[in-house]
Order: structure tokens, then sequence, then C-alpha cells
């Protein structure tokens, strides 16, 4: 198989460009432009951007609380679970679903009433890529990503995650956002304004 | 008596020069980063200090303390004076800058300069040259492949624009009939010479970006390219000595040559005379404003390659200079 050479010309300067230098000139206009702009940027440890709905951050366990899916309804009453607990029913799916299903510690058993109860909830996030993938599996939409994106940690046991504040996270991200509207660009008005309308077909 | 006199006076003055540059540079620094930054819409050093007004001390420091490396393989003579050699040479040159006129100072007459030879011009332009080869031993001696590269690429690139320099400053020279830059100065008192020297100021701001290794022809330090360049293997002071020459004494110092060569050194602006500026201060105006032309250069444009570099500076900027030599030669003639 030959390798296609393709050559290309040069773009062709006139003489008062090639003169003036007025492709630097441009650049020059570019900069300065810039440089009287307000910046950009955020000044991180004091200032938090709160990312979008959808982000995907550490782990939470969302609880009973009345909010279930109805797949909920159908599967409560196998289970023990009081009111403000976590509502997840041991069923393995997110640890299916996972890439490195290795991460999970789950831990369910049945008491003497016959009912199942969830012992351990564990999660090593050293391991975890963030796809989300066990939230989409979750039947009763119990564990979710949260927004919390700070994760580091000077210990190598404190990047594991336990029941007990996966449960405080979730209360604390639905308290704060639950009601809002799930939209992936929150900015559209502005996108708008500097790169024009989106068109949806008309059927 | 009088002897000692003048060498106290002299040393005071130089230690003061000295001094005063290495705070300079490092306030250049500052300068620099807060430039480049605002170009790219970021608000560059904002944490120490009051907007990063302390970073350069704090920058300084940590250079200062950090544990200075030297590579196994080195030639260990080459690698330690590479670093002073760019430097020191880059800072002589301030020896024959004159700041200013001289005033008085409870009684005594103060002159803004160190001294005043008749050679001043050739002298910058040699130890300028002699700075350069800071790079290119520091590229030979770190017996690495990309300090190597980045030394023969500035070797490859010296030669063509340090003709054009030296042609470019020659037309000043012809129309003041000295090279003491004191007496260029005062010969610009009716007006600037940059009016029939503009091909050589042309060329000498190509000259300038291409020898203190800005960006459209900073072919010896390349990042994407090169690693850092020439000063790869160096770290500590010995690397921090390296941008500080280049970057910023040495930008400084020839922004100053430039100034005085074509824009009237320490005279006020036309029209401006009337104003109650000392004459140091308009110097440092305009030596300012041509340095901040070289940051905004900088931080605009892409790099070069090598070949186009030789390319620009022989086929070029020499014909320019010399046409240049050419137009200053009729002026002189016809007007005088």
């Amino acid at each position: 198989m030959a390798v296609k050479v393709k050559y290309l010309e040069r773009p062709h300067l006139t003489n008062k460009e090639r003169i003036f230098f007025i492709d630097f000139i441009n650049g020059m206009k570019i900069t300065i432009k810039n440089f009287f702009r307000k910046t950009i940027t955020t000044a991180y440890p004091y200032e938090k951007l709160t990312p979008p709905k959808r982000f995907r951050g550490t782990h939470g366990h969302r609880v009973k609380d009345g909010k279930e899916p109805p797949s909920f309804k159908v599967l409560e009453k196998f289970l023990e679970i009081n009111e403000g607990e976590s509502r997840c029913v041991a069923c393995y799916m997110c640890q299916q679903a996972c890439p490195v299903p290795e991460l999970f510690k789950i831990e369910a058993e049945q008491l003497p009433n016959g009912k199942k109860r969830l012992k351990r909830f564990d999660m090593n996030l050293l391991n975890c890529m963030y796809c989300g993938l066990c939230t989409e599996a979750c039947p009763v939409d119990c564990i979710i990503m949260t927004d919390e994106y700070e994760t580091a940690s000077y210990t190598r046991a404190n990047c594991v995650i336990h029941l007990d504040d996966m449960v405080e996270r979730a209360k604390d991200y639905d308290r704060r956002r639950y009601n809002e509207p799930d939209r992936i660009w929150i900015d559209d008005t502005e996108r708008s304004k500097l790169w024009g309308q989106i068109k949806w077909s008309n059927n | 008596m009088e002897l000692l006199g003048v060498i106290v006076g002299i040393s005071i003055k130089a230690l003061i020069f000295i001094i005063g540059m290495f705070l300079g540079a490092a306030y250049l620094t500052w300068i620099e980063r807060k430039f480049a930054g605002h170009i790219q819409q970021r608000p560059g050093p904002l944490h120490v200090g009051y907007h990063g007004l302390l970073q350069p001390i704090a920058d300084a420091l940590k250079v200062l303390t950090k544990e200075d490396l030297v590579p196994d393989g080195v030639d260990k003579f080459l690698f330690y004076l590479a670093s002073l050699m760019a430097f020191v040479p880059a800072i002589m040159i301030l020896a024959v800058v004159p700041f200013g006129e001289g005033f008085n100072l409870f009684g005594f007459e103060i002159k803004p300069y160190i001294t005043d030879l008749n050679i001043a011009l050739i002298l910058a332009l040699a130890f300028g040259s002699i700075s350069i080869y800071g790079v290119i031993f520091a590229g030979w001696a770190s017996n690495s492949k990309y300090p190597m590269i980045g030394g023969l690429r500035k070797a490859a690139v010296l030669i063509g624009y340090e003709v054009a320099l030296g042609f470019a400053m020659v037309g000043p020279v012809m129309q003041a009939g000295s090279f003491s830059l004191k007496e260029i100065v005062e010969a610009q008192s009716s007006y600037w010479f940059i009016i029939p020297n503009i091909l050589g100021f042309v060329v000498i701001l190509f000259a300038i970006l291409a020898e203190t290794g800005r960006t459209p022809f900073d072919v010896q330090e390349a990042e994407a390219e090169l690693v850092s360049g020439y000063n790869t293997e160096y770290t500590a002071m010995k690397f921090g000595l390296f941008p500080l020459a280049e970057w910023y004494v040495a930008t400084f110092v020839l922004s100053a040559i430039t100034v005085i060569l074509f824009f009237g050194g320490w005279q006020p602006f036309p029209l401006l005379g009337w104003l109650p500026i000392p004459s140091i201060v308009w110097f440092f105006i305009k030596v300012f404003a041509l340095f901040m032309f070289f940051l905004w250069v900088h931080w605009t444009l892409p790099r070069y390659r090598v070949d186009q570099i030789t390319e620009l500076a022989w086929k070029i900027m020499l014909p320019l200079a010399l046409a240049n030599i050419f137009i200053v030669a009729l002026w002189v003639i016809v007007i005088g």
C-alpha cells in the first residue's frame, strides 16, 4: 500500500500583507482585545462552581421517604426497611453493571421473620471510574451520583465509602437539588447568544 | 584620595545598578506573567500578596533553596560556566547604558550611568553576543539530545540575526557620528532618529526578538518540540539564571539600547517637553513601552522554523538593514 502524498500550496500573500505584516497585526489585535476582557477563571479553593445536576460525583444512597418508583412497592414487602433508611433492596444489579465489580462489597442477611435486610454496602472508590452504570442499573432509584467532586484524601482507607455516609450524602444532595429541573446545559440563553439558536425539525 | 573617591563612587553605583536590575528583573517576571495571563483571559499570579505582588520573591526563595542537581555525564566546567555566561554579560551591558542626564542632589552631581565609553555600542553588542555563548555551551555541556539540538539551533539562528542587528545599529551611529550612547542621545535633541531609520527599527525589533529567544524565534527552547531546549538538564538557580538573563535582563537592556538609538533616549516626547518630568522617568517610560511591546509579540505569535528564521534574516532583514544604511547616508548628505 503506497502512501499518498498530498502537496498543499502555501496561502498566497499579497504584497501589501507581506510588507506591512498584516497577519501579525491582526493577531496582535486579537490578543490586546482579550487583554482588556474580563477573566473567565474561578479562584478555585475560594470559589467553587456547582456542577450541573447530571454531574457524576461521589455516590449516595437515597432513603425510603415515599418518593420511590413503583417497582419499590413490589419489592418492599420482602424487605425489612424502616422510614429514613436506605431503600437498597440488595439486588446486586449495580455490581452486575459495574465494569469493576470487585469495588462493591454488598451483604444482606435473612431475618428470623423471613425478610431480607441490607447489612453492608461499601464501595472502594479507588477503583471507581465514575461511569454511572450502577445508577442506571438500580431498579429502585437508590444509588445515585451526587455533585460532590472533591474526593481527594490523605489515606487509602478514606477512599472507601460506606452505607451511612452514602445515605447522608444523598439526603444532602436531595435537600439541595431534588426539585431542580434536569438540564444538561445550565445556561442555554447565554449559549444561544454566543453561538446562535438550535433548530428542531418540524414534523 | 581622589582616585579612592572615584572607586568608591563607581562601586556604589554599580552595586545599585546590579541590585536594581535583579529586583527589576524579578518584577518583570511578575509583569510578564500578569500580561500573559490576561492575554489568555486568566488573572495570572493572584495568591501571594496583593494580586500576586510577592510572587517573584516567593519564586526566588524557592529556586534558591531547590536541590542543585548536576547530571552524571555532563561536562562539569562548561555546565557551571554556561549559566553564568548567559547572565553576567547580559547584566554587564548595563555598565554603558545611560539612564538619564546628570542631575544635582544635595550638592553632588549624580550621573545615572556607570561609564560613558566612546565605544559603548560596540561593547553592548559584544556582551550581547557573549551572552549567547551561554546558551550554546549549555546545550553542548548537558550531554543530552534535546539541549544539544536547542544549542545548535541557537547557533544556526545566531549567525543570521547578529549580522542584521549590527548593520541596523549603523544608521543612528552615522547620524550622531559617535558610538557613545550618551552622545547619540544628545544628538537627538531636535528630532528622533526613528525618522530616517524606520527600516533599521524593524530589523532591530526582529533581531532583539531572536536574540532574547522570544516567541516567534524561540527555537532554542521550543517547549513543544525540545522539552525545554538548552536548559532541560539544569536545576535550581543555575536554571533560574537562563530565563532571567534572556527574557528579562537582555530584553530590558536591549530595549534600552533601542530606545537610545531610535527614540531619543531620555529626551521627552515631542510637544511634551514642558512637563516637569525628570529625564530618567522619560527614559523608563519609553523602555517599559518597548518591553511591553516585546511581551505582546511574544504572547501572540506562533514559532518560526529554524530555516524560516535564517531565510528571513539573510534574505529580508540584512538587505533591509543595508537599505537603511543607504537611506541614512543620503539623509546625512542632504539634510546634515
